[in-house]
């Protein structure tokens, strides 16, 4: 491959990576004035509502609780071998919890599943042509699919963020008493949280219940061809949606604790 | 009253339409063929706003269509009814809903009053006792009168059908291109029928496009086709394997 080719090669792809931006930013915007508009069809957000929360509880909670109990754990183990004093064990990773892991963490499980689900939906209803049907029948494809699961998703997000930090933190206090033997009242101090690690966690999570269902319904409605092109979009869609959630972590991270001075570092 | 006029269309670098010029008349039954992939059903979504031209213009009574807006195009769309080549009805409304959904979004009718008139929509396709029912529960043949049904709701000028046979028995096809040519008779609807099933063809065409190399290589009408010298539309009607036309992927 010449120079040029690789130079013109190299073009492309970085044009079609900023194509892509715009159209992602133009499909979230019009999902907003989707949701100000106000014209949500209630039946479907609550499906939507019980197909992204309800059905994940279980998938969250294992998930959340297993990581919970590992890492206060190894934690435990670690100062136990340096200091020997554990007594901020359970403060501190409530606080690392509700500002960062719970929602993050509940978040990446969410954008596997719900992601996936969501551009498996759209692709296929885009590949059997029933998205141009919809607009042949006056129907915004946006206010109709995207809508719903956005609201849904903020909403469940949410949830699901509480219920999966709440159980990340109560295995993680049932294995520091069986374990380590801490006492439980010093585990469950909820002091060291803050009102700033609460704005932290919540802009997260309400950033990443906005993100994963436009990111993914944007790679199902790009989805081509068959069902080969339906499985790409999904795909593409559990790699955008976790990547986002990760970008966005760090974005919101930074500013929060350096450039807003939010939380300590 | 429709008209294409030197349209280009290409897909990932592609070249699909290279130089469409095609026309149809008002109340006529027009049928589009070629091969597969020839872009047949690309031709027509344009005409709707459903894919956008690359270069050429495309006109709908002696207005410029082809450079309008998404909003812009939801008139033009109460006017052009597509068929869909899979039906495309959706799975969670029952064909009442499903016929329904056009005229609560394009005439804002209340629920009640478009579902009453889906049901009579339906009945004029002999679905009438099927209304309350979900696709799923319905066969090829009916779920194809179902969506026709939800085309004409609107009372369109013009149908455009992609492959409408396609799939389908030959009684449930037969019955198909009855329907069409009697829209077309009656009513005086505009059909432009894209389609590969040569009997329909040639049972209700008013007038034939046979695309090949992304043009409109012969145009006339049935008998004109038919008794055509050229060697590619004389092999694509035989149906020969064997022949001077080029089909992608052999």
């Amino acid at each position: 491959m010449s120079v040029v080719s690789r130079i013109q090669a190299l073009g492309r792809s970085a044009l079609a990576l900023a194509r892509g931006s715009r159209d992602l930013a133009a499909l979230f915007l019009s999902t907003l004035r989707g949701v100000a508009r106000g014209r949500r069809r209630p039946g479907e957000t609550v499906a939507q509502m019980y197909e992204i929360g309800n059905r994940s509880f279980l998938f969250v909670a294992v998930t959340l609780g297993a990581i919970g109990m590992v890492m206060v754990y190894q934690t435990a183990l670690q100062l136990e071998r340096i200091t020997g004093d554990l007594s901020l064990v359970g403060p501190e990773f409530l606080s690392l919890l509700v500002q960062d892991f719970g929602p993050t963490i509940t978040a990446l499980m969410l954008a596997t599943r719900v992601g996936a689900g969501i551009a498996a939906e759209v692709g296929s209803m885009k590949v059997t042509e029933q998205i141009d049907a919809l607009r042949m029948s006056g129907v915004s494809p946006v206010d109709y699919l995207i809508v719903p699961r956005l609201v849904a998703s903020l909403v469940m997000t949410f949830a699901l963020a509480i219920f999966g930090t709440a159980i990340a933190y109560g295995a993680g206090g049932i294995t520091a008493y069986v374990s380590y033997d801490l006492n439980p009242r010093m585990y469950f101090d909820v002091s060291q949280v803050t009102l700033a690690d609460v704005g932290l966690g919540a802009v997260k999570t309400a950033t990443y219940g906005l993100a994963i269902p436009v990111i993914s319904g944007f790679c199902g409605l790009r989805a081509r061809g068959s069902s080969e092109g339906v499985g790409r979009a999904t795909t593409e869609a559990v790699i955008g949606s976790s990547l986002a959630v990760i970008i966005l972590n760090f974005v919101i991270s930074g500013l929060g604790i350096y450039g807003l001075g939010l939380v300590e570092p | 009253m429709i008209e294409f006029r030197n349209v280009h269309k290409s897909f990932g670098g592609r070249p699909v339409l290279q130089g469409i010029d095609l026309e149809a008349k008002a109340g006529e039954v027009l049928f589009i063929i070629g091969t597969s992939g020839v872009g047949k059903s690309v031709t027509i979504k344009h005409l709707i706003g459903l894919l956008r031209v690359d270069a050429g213009e495309i006109w709908f009574d002696d207005k410029r269509i082809d450079k309008l807006s998404e909003r812009e195009m939801y008139p033009i769309r109460k006017r052009i009814g597509m068929v869909f080549q899979h039906s495309t009805l959706f799975d969670s409304l029952t064909l009442a809903e499903n016929v329904a959904l056009p005229l609560r979004k394009h005439k804002r009718m209340r629920q009640r009053d478009a579902l009453a008139e889906a049901r009579t929509r339906l009945a004029t396709v002999g679905l009438g006792d099927y209304s309350d029912r979900f696709p799923a529960e319905l066969g090829d043949g009916m779920r194809k009168r179902a969506a026709i049904a939800r085309t004409l709701t609107l009372d369109p000028d013009v149908a455009l059908f992609d492959e409408p046979t396609t799939g389908l028995d030959p009684v449930s096809a037969r019955r198909i291109d009855a329907l069409i040519r009697e829209l077309s008779d009656r009513r005086g609807m505009t059909s432009i029928v894209v389609s590969h099933d040569i009997t329909s063809i040639f049972s209700i065409a008013d007038r034939i496009a046979f695309i090949y190399s992304g043009r409109v290589h012969a145009f006339g009408t049935p008998d004109d086709i038919r008794s055509s010298a050229d060697p590619v539309v004389e092999q694509f009607i035989t149906g020969r394997p064997e022949g001077p036309m080029e089909t992608p992927g052999f």
